[in-house]
């Protein structure tokens, strides 16, 4: 308590509050965003190895190959994904049914499932692969398709939360204004509802471009059990590959220098179009102009009435269905299979370091990013509010393969090497999960009048006090929010974590191992370990939350 | 060419009558207001005669069509969101051509019925501007542009003025009643504001718990309220609460306050010894030698006269008006009222008490 009071006392100095958000400013650089792109510095420094690399033909052509699928297949999950999450969030947010707050959590569910669980599940699903003897579709998919109907899995949810976040802003008087003018439902929606949705396209796209760019667990499974890991690639499957040490693997093919000198290319060209790409679809979104110059009154009117909308509400749902949702939860059919004898001792061993990896690095993302996202939410018309916010942004969108390549190269070149791998990691994972906690904080605390904080001090609260009294219990939820999606997006992390220390066995590093030493079911029981494992401790923190805030209500 | 006719309207959500029972006609080019407390189903009304919400029971006809069942979009009913909703990504200009454009009408339409709205509500100079750069006031008169320019013949207001200051309020809703007048169109204006009902329509429905409670004109309402509640409501009365104790032949009544004192009120079909209310407004209570005892409570300048409040024998407030340049009475003064015994309505006492009749939720 005595500790609380001084701090109170502190912060009533304007020095010491200065201090305190320099000091949150300073290890954003120096933690996140500096190690984050550090790589690009390796171009020069590593230049001979890069250029080696350069010039060989075969591996130019690989990872040209790697990063146009990288980007390709980006690109298309998420145009499928705004087509089919634009309906979705029109049901989820204007509609009224019994089995919405179900349908609800169903949504999010892949969320909470490790990429490379998923990886294997969908594989199952749709092609029947050797050694695996539940029966799939069996359908003869390219990798490339196979891999956006994986993407699609860990993108979609996000895409529908993003429209849902910006739908639920629009007046829904909007589209009843239009339609009292003469607009049919189809007429109102296309001129007036799409067009206010610019900010949260933008959202959307970015979040799950990014995220299918920089997936890296579930797509190198996939390729693993397709059997085509050593000649189909993406940006990030390729680092994965470089380091492999299985049969079949990368590092079995090539020298030391050339797997350094083609990881620091790769990484920096995914870094420097993904950074690029940011750019160009924030001004594209704002410039766009909806075309609503010309309308057809009578098109309008069939389309909006009788079987038409049904038929798209029902296409809707039987793709969440079919495509999100079958898929993910196909990897539970083992559950029906005699169960083998899975190495509990190494899954609890691999649980443990990803509990203590994801659980710390929330805990350093909640304490440094809400002084940020308070700097960030009360100076948004300043100069340097707007640059923090967009460069807070920044560990989201790298791909977070080149993000650990960087994070290692940065570390090690300060002598921390291998022997730290454990501290490795956790920076790595604090990097591009600090990003998640600060938006939600930035978004709670600019829904919060600064009124509240003000009166409290003209009370004579403390600045400290009056954060700890009045700011923190609104925006509570909004951290716990965030900190569930930090803490689940670390523990499904693959990429990041193999591409800082190869050997640091967190859960889902556990389960490629398995997958690629072929032992599916012993795979598939970990997963499932895990996923409930996750729901237990999601379910478990939501409980209390609620329970808090109704005794407080 | 616009005549409105509800039949037996009710709008049920569960269990709870947002409206019920209503039946209303409204004449071709009539300004109606809708007048009650807030949440007695106002909006749910008009939102039923556009066409926005169909009625769970009930019909909706428009010039002798039933159109209870025609789809939104072909209501042609134009319609003013309280919250205004002009969309915020298009001119002034485009929010007013929206109509023609969606209805196919051609450029040239569109140019020439958005130019001529704008300049009817005084706004061509601002075409080109966003919604967001204009005031509230001039969003709101942009928004009735748009709603006009579909050609409908019918207008619902739903609290188009609620949001402005009080001086544009004003200025505002005599513009609105010139125009509409002048186009001949049908409107229905909701309002929780009675100044503003008595000030502006042809006819007011006064509304309470999601049916209709008295319709009349303004002056009807404000003079012959039928009960406890409509004078309460429109306009400010004292109520008094008295038994009949004479009544002549000819109607000619005469009421007993608690505390004994007898006041003269106007005619009435009531029995002697009836428990009844009398209703008499601040302007019809003057000061006199003799009459009802009262303590003035408080003295407070209006703007344009005192505003006197006393606390009378028979234990009631009587509050009374004293013009700006006269003498007023102090805080503990005594006083003898006495009331303009034509402006005395007798009501019967309603069964839960004054308190409960006036009560606004
Ligand atoms: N969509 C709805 N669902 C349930 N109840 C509603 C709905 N819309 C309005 N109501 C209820 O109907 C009553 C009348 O509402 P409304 O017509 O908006 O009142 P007013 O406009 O007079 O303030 C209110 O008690 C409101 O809570
Ligand atoms: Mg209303």
């Amino acid at each position: 308590m005595s500790l609380l009071k001084r701090i109170d006392e502190l912060s009533g100095s304007s020095k010491v509050r200065k201090a305190w958000f320099s000091f949150a400013c300073a290890i954003f650089l120096v933690v996140i965003v500096i190690p984050s792109i550090f790589v690009v510095t390796n171009l020069v420094t590593d230049w001979d190895l890069v250029s080696m690399v350069a010039q060989d033909e075969a591996i130019r052509s690989t990872i040209i190959g790697a990063v146009a699928n990288s980007f390709s297949i980006a690109l298309i999950v998420t145009v499928i994904d705004i087509l089919v999450g634009l309906p979705m969030a029109w049901i989820m947010v204007r509609k009224d049914f019994s089995g919405k707050k179900w349908l609800d959590t169903l949504l999010d569910m892949p969320l909470a499932f490790p990429t490379a669980v998923l990886g294997i599940s969908v594989v199952m699903f749709w092609v029947a692969p050797e050694g695996v003897n539940i029966p799939g579709l069996g359908l003869n998919l390219s990798p490339y398709m196979l891999l956006v109907l994986l993407h699609i899995l860990f993108t979609y949810p996000y895409m529908v939360r993003s429209l849902s976040a910006i739908l639920e802003q629009i007046d829904p008087n909007y589209e009843t204004a239009a339609m009292t003018l003469g607009a049919s439902r189809w007429t109102a929606v296309r001129t007036i509802t799409i067009p206010l949705f610019r900010a949260g396209l933008a959202t959307g796209f970015i979040l799950c471009f990014a995220r299918s760019l920089s997936e890296t667990g579930g797509t190198y499974i996939a390729l693993s059990m397709m059997d085509v890991k050593s000649s189909f690639f993406t940006g990030p499957s390729f680092i994965s590959w470089l380091k492999d040490t299985e049969p079949g693997g990368g590092a079995l093919m090539y020298s030391s220098d050339e797997m350094m000198g083609a990881q620091i290319l790769i990484s920096v060209v995914m870094i420097v179009l993904a950074l690029i790409l940011l750019i160009v679809v924030r001004r594209l979104i704002a410039r766009f102009h909806f075309p609503m110059d010309k309308v057809w009154p009578e098109l309008g009117r069939k389309v909006s009435r009788g079987a038409l909308p049904k038929a798209k509400d029902f296409v809707t749902i039987a793709f969440l269905i079919v495509v999100v949702l079958l898929p993910a939860f196909y990897i539970f059919m083992y559950l029906a299979e005699p169960a083998s004898d899975i190495d509990y001792g190494g899954l609890l061993g691999s649980i443990g370091i990803s509990f203590l990896v994801a659980g710390v690095a929330v805990v350093v993302d909640i304490l440094i990013g809400i002084p940020m996202a308070m700097y960030i939410a009360r100076h948004k018309g300043q100069k340097l509010g707007q640059l923090l916010d967009s460069v807070v942004n920044v560990p989201l969108i790298i791909p977070t393969t080149a993000l650990g390549v960087s994070l290692a190269l940065f570390w090690g070149s300060l002598g921390l090497d291998s022997t730290f791998a454990l501290l490795l990691v956790i920076l790595g994972h604090i990097s591009f999960t600090y990003p998640l906690v600060v938006r939600n904080l930035v978004g709670a605390i600019e829904e919060v009048d600064p009124a509240y904080e003000e009166v409290a001090m003209t009370l004579g609260a403390k600045p400290f006090q009056a954060f700890r009294k009045v700011l923190f219990p609104i925006v509570k939820s909004a951290v716990i929010a965030g900190g569930i999606l930090a803490f689940t997006r670390s523990l499904g992390e693959t990429g990041a974590t193999l591409a800082i220390s190869p050997t640091m066995n967190t859960v889902p590093v556990y389960i490629t191992n398995l997958v690629n030493q072929h032992a599916y079911s012993e795979a598939a029981m970990c997963s499932i370990v895990l996923i409930l494992i996750c729901f237990v401790i999601i379910f478990g923190l939501r409980m209390i939350t609620n329970r808090r805030s109704r005794r407080n209500a | 060419m616009a005549r409105i006719k509800l039949e037996h309207i009710s709008m049920r959500f569960g269990d709870f009558y947002a409206v019920r029972d209503i039946n209303l006609d409204i004449n071709n080019g009539e300004y109606v207001t809708i007048l009650g407390p807030s949440g007695c189903g106002k909006t749910t009304l008009i939102k039923i005669i556009s066409g926005i919400w169909t009625p769970t029971e009930g019909k909706v006809f428009v010039d002798g069509m039933d159109v209870t069942n025609v789809p939104l979009e072909d209501r042609d009913v134009g319609y003013v969101f309280q919250n205004i909703c002009l969309f915020p990504h298009l001119t002034l200009k485009d929010n007013v051509a929206y109509s023609p454009r969606v209805k196919d009408q051609g450029e040239e339409a569109m140019g020439s019925l958005s130019t001529e709205y704008l300049s009817l509500v005084n706004m061509l100079s601002r075409a080109g501007m966003f919604p967001k750069e204009i005031s509230g006031g001039e969003q709101q008169k942009v928004a009735i542009a748009r709603a006009l320019a579909s050609g409908s013949k019918m207008l619902m207001l739903d609290e188009p003025l609620s949001a402005l200051d009080a001086r544009v309020r004003v200025e505002l809703r005599y513009e609105l009643r010139r125009l509409v007048k002048k186009l001949g169109i049908t409107v229905v204006h909701i309002t929780h504001d009675q100044e503003e009902a008595m000030s502006v329509s042809d006819r007011i429905v006064l509304m309470r718990y999601g049916s209709i409670a008295e319709v009349g004109t303004p002056l009807e309402l404000y003079r012959h309220p039928k009960s406890v509640f409509a004078a309460n409501f429109v306009g400010e009365t004292n109520l008094l609460e008295c038994t009949v104790s004479e009544r002549t032949k000819s109607g000619k009544t005469r009421v007993k306050l608690r505390g004994g004192q007898e006041v003269r009120a106007s005619k009435t079909a009531f029995n002697v010894g009836d428990p009844v209310v009398i209703s008499v407004r601040p302007e019809h209570v003057y000061t006199a030698n003799d009459g009802l005892r009262a303590e003035v409570r408080s003295v407070v300048f209006m703007g344009t006269y005192w505003r006197v409040r006393t606390i009378a024998d028979s234990r009631d407030f009587v509050d009374f008006n004293v013009p700006a340049d006269e003498e007023v009475p102090k805080e503990g003064d005594v006083v003898y009222l006495v009331f303009n015994k034509k402006a005395v309505v007798v009501f019967a006492r309603p069964q839960g008490g004054i308190e409960e009749e006036i009560k606004l939720e």
